[in-house]
């Protein structure tokens, strides 16, 4: 049988074997679970035959799928963070209810993300589309919480995509006459500019919403922080990369291909402005959720810029960062959970001192923050590197500044994560917090050790991006186990970073420890210099609230103009609206009539000048 | 002349110069903030003397792990940042790791050190480590901006993003880049007393204010640790200012006069300002300095 | 300890000359003394020049500076603010109050001989002593350091159990851990 066939056969197999497993009980449920989050990864590296390819006809229209080498280097990503999260979700998702609908929904985005990869016709990846939006739909409203705006947000926007997606196969079909990806870029030079734009503009449209792209971002924070942590780490890490993988290939393929680079151009803008804006509101967040959600966005908003500059650094940036975001932002989102599980609640005002009740944890948010922050010699510092590197050579000043400016206002809200969770003092009514059980903390520990690894080889990631970009038409892209290079011939030894950090580390860690260690005393927190003030065990002198009360105030003037208040505005509008037309439908059937036939006409009328048929 | 064994050496040597030189830049400018106050002052070599007292010092204690790793990673940045600037234009002997890093690596490399601090200060509880801490970072974002405006706008002039071509296109015009790109200097050297921290930038160790904030609860050979870093970033900085815009030096006296000049200029500073705000201080970078900023990148682009 | 013996070797003399070259002083002002400690600090005095410098912490501070009387309420701070610092550390008496009571001598809220509950080092006398006095006490420790004499720190580890006791006479509302250094 064909392996593509049978992969999606595995995953759908598995989600209804979930799905009946968590409906007998508890224990037969989690087992499979397991099961099926080890077999699909196993199966997908050993058996998966990348140029099968299988084709089948569905009522007049053509499909086929296949793997192609950008493709596979996305289905990387889902197919090790997905498992791996799915393990987490079995420790994560002990108390809950409802697992049989939780982990069903879980594989058949999978399952979409899968698809998506390898659809080759615009049917197929509209079809895989929706089935991973509704299924992510259905797990961002599991939790039930605040499901009338977060879920209906997520909606609308997902619907606007999807609508503007369909809007786009439809054009496209229209002018070719195929559903295949390929014939569109085959014959996209032969459109005319109008064409071009608009079939070009509604796919980007329908990618940009799932990347979080501003001004499409406003459902992000509250989906990303209201879903199921297990989950969530995928929607940020995973399922918002369909949407870069859609954009890379609409803006390389096509746009870059005929000359349009002012399209990526104005999607590196928007990039770099997304970057800034979001990091500005994560530093302000205190809950950790938000903080990460908002995190997110940012860093799909460096993704983004990489991605639309489009030169070969650049695109290697934007994947490069993609491969490390899914991986560091997937064990945060997981660090979250696993607070949240064990301490209640993930508010940073709140909870404070966790890091000497769950180390471990603390230990794999430090790596991911680390690399997060891009900050050598971890992984994030190659991508950030390349990133402003490709900016540089272009000569885009501006880019470069927002972007830095982007990155260093970062170092506010990842201290503030760190900070806020894990350090300052201890509390008492957080004594009872252990640290979380071990199937949450492999799979953080697995990410933390790629990201450990990819500080001194990221060649290994650089191998499958540059075989996934000869799709894009970036034939021998030049790349080394560890060294970095860019246009002009400036390189970085990254392996040297990491061995003279490590090396003076090590002796300086040799040097304070030994006898050090022994004289130094291990006190409490609470033991602080406090001018001679007795601090009570039950007294809290963390400094958490408004943390970064005084880079608000430099930012005051900025602050005000916030984009949710314009959907805000647009939402009353739009209520006002509807509150006419209420009046409009009287109920009296002549006046419907009368409505239908001047439809019809204006219609008739325009019909030739918008549509042009 | 190869081998690892003389690359050690070198690197060694190379450190120890560095904490030689950047001890005795923290003793003259105690000694001459006192000069300027109308004291006779500590000797010069003061603070080899606090280094080692603290170093002898028989106790000590620790908050938990990060309290006890956040000298040491501010220790190794510092000392790995010193093996990749350039210490002498042409010295065989202080060729470390020049090459294997660019100024892009240099500007991430140098905020790591401040991040482990951090964290160090926050795993003690001590609310004023915290507040200072807070401070810092948000001062950060302030200077970093013309910092880098600058930094690019060479870059992209030069068509170069590491120190050693940079130094290369100044030996071969003859002219060092505070001339020939006067504005990208002006921004950098605007930015530098933010990073040296002294008044009227010292919003984060504001000892009146804050209990030395960060540091309040290091002593012994963490805080030992921690000033020995301090004096070797500081030699640091000075030298990665001189390689860029002053041509580098030639021999080590030559180092030791021009990052000495360039040291005087925020010490001096320092001792007639009072200590601003933390959001005056953002303003202040993001004012005039980020306006030659911007003039740069103009000046370079076109 | 390792000053038993009149001879020192050499590694205590470099000890003891970094540390009586570098006093950080953490200066508990709660007595009217505390008024002379800035013109010691600033520029008519300058007791910068012996390598004596604040410090805000008592993490940092070698010497805690006691200007003065003693409440029994704050006695109970000086005496944690002691037990945060680092071993070595010194302590200075400063003004009659700290020798004998001075003028406080039977004041109901106070404590008469500092020694009693913290081991002092070096008592500064004069209600209040003028800074020339105060220098003249720094140097005098300085060359206690220098001696190797200057051990109260260990005086006190040692017998410890008597200055608890007597802390605890004072002390009636004992809230604090009882050891914590
Ligand atoms: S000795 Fe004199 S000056 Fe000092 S505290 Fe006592 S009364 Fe005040």
């Amino acid at each position: 049988m064909n392996s593509l066939v049978l992969l999606i056969l595995i995953i759908a197999g598995g989600a209804l074997l979930s799905y009946f497993g968590h409906k007998i009980n508890k224990i037969l449920g989690n087992i499979t679970v397991f099961a099926v989050a080890l077999i699909i990864p196993i199966y997908w590296f050993t058996q998966v035959d990348f140029t099968e390819t299988v084709s089948f006809t569905v009522s007049g229209f053509h499909m086929e799928l296949g793997y192609n080498m950008y493709g596979r280097l996305f289905s990387m990503i889902v197919m090790i963070l997905s498992p791996l999260a799915l393990i987490y979700a079995i420790g994560y998702m002990k108390d809950q209810k409802k697992l049989a609908t939780f982990y069903f929904s879980f594989l058949f985005s999978i399952l979409g993300m899968t698809g998506i990869l390898m659809s080759r016709d615009f049917v197929s990846l509209f079809i895989f589309w929706e089935i991973m939006t509704w299924s992510s739909y259905l797990l961002v409203i599991f939790l039930g919480k605040d499901v009338q705006k977060t879920g209906i947000k997520y909606m609308v926007f997902s619907a606007i995509g999807a609508y503007a997606m369909l809007m786009a196969i439809v054009i496209i079909y229209k002018n070719t006459g195929s559903m295949m990806l390929s014939d569109y870029f085959g014959s996209f030079a032969g459109f005319t500019l109008q064409t071009k734009l608009l079939t070009g503009i509604l796919l980007l449209l329908g990618f940009a919403v799932k990347s979080a792209v501003m001004p499409f971002h406003v459902w992000a924070p509250g989906a990303y922080s209201n879903t199921p942590m297990a989950y969530t780490s995928v929607f940020s890490g995973a399922l918002s990369k369909m949407g870069i993988y859609g954009l890379g290939f609409v803006v390389v393929n096509l746009f870059a291909q005929a000359n349009l680079e002012i399209v990526g151009y104005v999607l590196a803008w928007l990039g770099a402005i997304t970057a800034v804006l979001a990091t500005f509101s994560a530093v302000f967040q205190h809950d950790a959720k938000k903080l990460l959600a908002y995190s997110s966005i940012a860093q799909l908003g460096y993704i983004v810029t990489g991605i639309g500059i489009g030169t070969e650094l650049s695109i290697m940036a934007g994947l490069y960062l993609a491969v490390l975001h899914a991986a560091f932002k997937g064990v945060l989102f997981m660090v979250v959970g696993a607070v949240e599980r064990q301490a209640g609640t993930t508010d940073m005002n709140v909870v404070s001192g966790l890091v000497r009740k769950m180390p471990f944890t603390f230990f794999t948010a430090l790596i991911a923050i680390i690399a997060l922050a891009g900050i050598p010699p971890l992984g994030g510092f190659v991508g950030k590197w390349m990133l402003y590197e490709s900016l540089i050579n272009n000569g885009n000043f501006l880019m470069v500044i927002m972007i830095f400016l982007s990155s260093t206002a970062a170092f506010l809200y990842c201290f503030k994560f760190l900070f806020g969770l894990f350090l300052g003092q201890q509390e008492l009514e957080f004594d009872h917090v252990k640290e979380a059980s071990p199937i949450m903390i492999i799979p953080m520990l697995l990410l933390s050790v790629f990201l450990l690894v990819t500080g001194a080889y990221p060649g290994i990631v650089f191998k499958y991006i540059a075989e996934g970009m000869t799709n894009l038409g970036f034939h021998n892209v030049n790349w080394q186990m560890s060294v970095l290079t860019n246009a002009w011939g400036d390189s970085v030894n990254v392996q040297h970073v990491y061995l003279s950090v490590v090396v003076v580390f090590v002796a300086f860690l040799i040097f304070i420890t030994w006898r050090g260690y022994k004289h130094a005393t291990k006190i409490s927190t609470k033991d602080i210099s406090s001018s001679g003030e007795m601090i009570k065990p039950e007294d809290n002198m963390t400094y958490a609230m408004d943390f970064y009360k005084p880079f608000e105030r430099v930012l005051s003037p900025i602050l005000k103009y916030k984009i949710n208040k314009y959907y805000e505005d647009f939402g009353k509008g739009l209520e006002a609206l509807f509150d006419f037309m209420r009046r409009i439908y009287t109920g009296n059937g002549q006046t419907y009539a009368v409505y239908v036939i001047v439809f019809l006409a204006i219609l008739l009328i325009f019909s030739k000048s918008i549509f042009g048929y | 002349m190869e081998g690892i064994g003389y690359k050690i050496l070198g690197a060694v040597l190379t450190t120890i110069l560095a904490f030689v030189v950047g001890m005795f830049y923290g003793g003259f400018s105690r000694k001459i903030t006192a000069r300027i106050q109308n004291r006779v002052g500590p000797p010069v070599w003061q603070n080899f003397l606090d280094v080692l007292k603290l170093l002898f010092k028989k106790t000590s204690v620790r908050y938990g792990f990060m309290h006890h790793i956040a000298p040491l990673w501010m220790i190794s940045m510092s000392i790995t940042t010193l093996m990749f600037v350039p210490v002498l234009n042409d010295g065989l002997f202080f060729t470390n790791l020049n090459f294997s890093g660019d100024i892009i690596f240099l500007l991430y490399i140098m905020v790591m050190g401040s991040l482990g601090m951090a964290l160090g200060a926050g795993s003690t509880g001590n609310p004023n480590s915290a507040i200072g801490v807070s401070r810092g970072l948000t001062q950060m974002v302030g200077f970093e901006i013309p910092w880098v405006m600058a930094l690019v706008a060479l870059m992209i002039q030069y068509k170069t993003t590491s120190v050693t071509g940079l130094m290369e296109v100044q030996s071969q015009s003859g002219t060092w880049l505070m001339f020939s790109s006067p504005f990208a200097f002006i921004a950098a050297l605007l930015a530098m007393p933010g990073m040296f921290r002294y008044s009227p930038f010292d919003i984060v160790g504001a000892p009146s204010e804050l209990a030395s904030g960060p540091i309040s609860e290091f002593g012994g050979k963490y805080l030992s640790t921690m000033m020995t870093s301090g004096s070797i970033f500081a030699f640091v900085k000075l030298t990665l200012y001189v390689d860029i815009f002053m041509g580098g030096a030639s021999n080590l006296i030559v180092l030791v006069l021009k990052t000495f000049t360039l040291y005087m200029y925020p010490v001096l500073w320092g001792t007639v300002s009072a200590r601003f705000r933390t959001e005056q201080s953002v303003r202040y970078f993001w004012g005039w300095p980020t306006f030659f900023g911007f003039i740069a990148l103009i000046y370079a682009a076109f | 300890m390792y000053n038993d013996k009149e001879s020192q070797k050499i590694v205590d003399i470099i000890q003891n000359y970094a540390r009586k070259h570098s006093l950080f002083i953490l200066a508990y002002g709660t007595g009217c003394g505390a008024i002379e400690i800035p013109p010691t600090m600033t520029s008519r005095y300058d007791a910068e020049r012996f390598g004596i410098r604040g410090s805000a912490t008592p993490r940092q501070a070698d010497v805690l500076l006691i200007t003065g009387y003693l409440a029994t309420k704050s006695l109970k701070r000086v005496i944690k603010v002691y037990e945060q610092m680092q071993d070595p550390k010194y302590v200075i008496g400063f003004g009659s109050c700290t020798i004998n009571g001075g003028m406080y001598w039977d004041s109901y809220n106070t404590i008469n001989v500092l020694d009693k509950y913290l081991p002092v080092d070096v008592y500064i006398n004069g209600c209040m002593p003028r800074p020339e006095a105060v220098i003249a006490g720094f140097v005098k420790l300085q060359k206690l350091i220098q001696q190797g004499k200057a051990d109260g720190w260990d005086i006190y580890k040692k017998n410890i159990d008597e200055y608890k006791a007597n802390q605890k006479k004072i002390i009636t509302n004992w809230v604090m851990p009882d050891f914590n250094f």
